[in-house]
């Protein structure tokens, strides 16, 4: 008798847990979702760097595309960058492929800085010595491509 | 009686087809509109009173601590407080997409296919799909299960298409540290601009769990015909 209580006890327990378990679910009452990070809150807005190096790798996929890049900062020292753009599906729109960058390509890029001091930033522009530019994330989006 | 109520069922019947008949289309390509100055101001101006404005819609976002001025509830507060922003670079979390709370406002396009009891949309950030059911049916109990696009119905009122969502699983809802809870419901109004091209939306968030009062956004789109959403296809691989 005291075993079978004791059983009947552990499945109401157990039963209480799964009941509490669902209603914390419900109820959203867990720690904060994580979500694609912000670029407000990993980059600064309203200042532009620029590097000017070797491109090593180009990845675009989304989120983001990714540009590794090898830069010498003002004493010389060999730095590796790593630098996002925004979308590729927005920049597939303003005429930006997988092959807009390629391996070895000197570049200089302009962009927005990681708050937290690391060598990366979101690019802003992207301007290959012939001229030529790839134009990322613009300061105001209201102006149209080309024309920022 | 009975003939009294199969004239009042045919003449809801008839007023349902004709509104629904009588509706505006929303079909087609939708690409964000960029405004120094919002075009729907009317729409903004029939917002509930004292509700809090979101200004992070297209391309805006808010710093970390900017929560627009809404009043955070103290356990809303202190997951702000816990949130580690270093854990969205991670690999695991790249691809976490947002609710329909936050993937509305996203600077990317969308395509809506119309129906008299049906509308979809097809949004192009991170390949979310909406419906939203106009048949008249009701939203499912609370135990049902939540997504990120949650239960959708809606009606028409007048040349406003209102949307009432419910069942919306916590998401981001600034996309600074601050999330939504599973309670939250969400009310839209959609409403075409007077060129038939511009499409305002507002919506309206309540969940007492994480705030008080009520919070509102405001977007708009512009019709862009032959042109199609792109696949989004997270690649977690930028993450670090």
């Amino acid at each position: 008798m005291g075993a079978r209580r004791a059983r009947l006890d552990q499945s109401g327990v157990a039963r209480l847990a799964v009941r509490a378990a669902a209603v914390l679910l419900a109820l959203g009452a867990t720690a904060g979702a994580v979500a694609h990070h912000s670029f407000a809150v990993h980059f600064v807005a309203d200042k532009i760097v620029t590097v000017k190096g070797t491109v090593e790798e180009f990845t675009f996929h989304n989120p983001h595309g990714l540009l590794m890049l090898t830069a010498k900062d003002a004493g010389g020292v060999e730095q590796h960058w790593r630098i996002e753009t925004n979308s590729p599906n927005i920049l597939r729109r303003r005429g930006w492929s997988e092959d807009s960058i390629k391996p070895g390509d000197q570049v200089t890029v302009e962009g927005y800085p990681a708050r937290d001091g690391s060598p990366s930033m979101r690019v802003y522009r992207v301007t290959f010595p012939d001229g030529r530019e790839l134009v990322g994330q613009r300061p105001d989006p209201t102006v149209v491509p080309g024309q920022d | 009686m009975p003939r009294f109520a199969s004239i009042a069922v045919a003449a809801l019947a008839f007023m349902a087809w004709h509104s629904a008949s009588a509706a505006p289309s929303l079909d087609g390509f939708w690409t964000v509109k960029f405004e120094r100055k919002p075009s729907g101001q009317a729409l903004i101006d029939s917002l509930p009173k004292g509700a809090v404005l979101i200004n992070d819609t297209g391309a805006g976002e808010l710093a970390a601590g900017d929560f627009a001025g809404l009043k955070l509830k103290p356990a809303a507060i202190e997951q702000v407080k816990k949130y580690n922003y270093a854990d969205e670079l991670k690999r695991e979390n790249t691809c976490v997409p947002p609710s329909v709370v936050f993937y509305m406002q996203a600077p990317f396009p969308m395509e809506i296919y119309q129906g008299r009891d049906l509308i979809v949309l097809k949004m192009e950030y991170f390949d979310m799909v909406r419906v939203v059911f106009l048949d008249g049916r009701a939203h499912p109990p609370e135990s049902a299960p939540h997504s990120k696009s949650g239960f959708s119905t809606g009606r028409w009122d007048g040349d406003t298409l209102v949307v009432e969502t419910s069942h919306i699983e916590p998401g981001t809802f600034m996309n600074n540290g601050f999330s939504h809870s599973a309670r939250i419901k969400l009310s839209e109004r959609f409403r075409l601009g007077p060129d038939g091209n511009t499409l305002w939306l507002t919506q309206v968030y309540e969940d007492p769990e994480t705030f008080a009062g009520v919070a509102a956004r405001y977007m708009a789109w512009t019709r862009k015909p032959g042109e199609f959403v792109f696949p989004y296809e997270c690649d977690s691989s930028y993450g670090k």
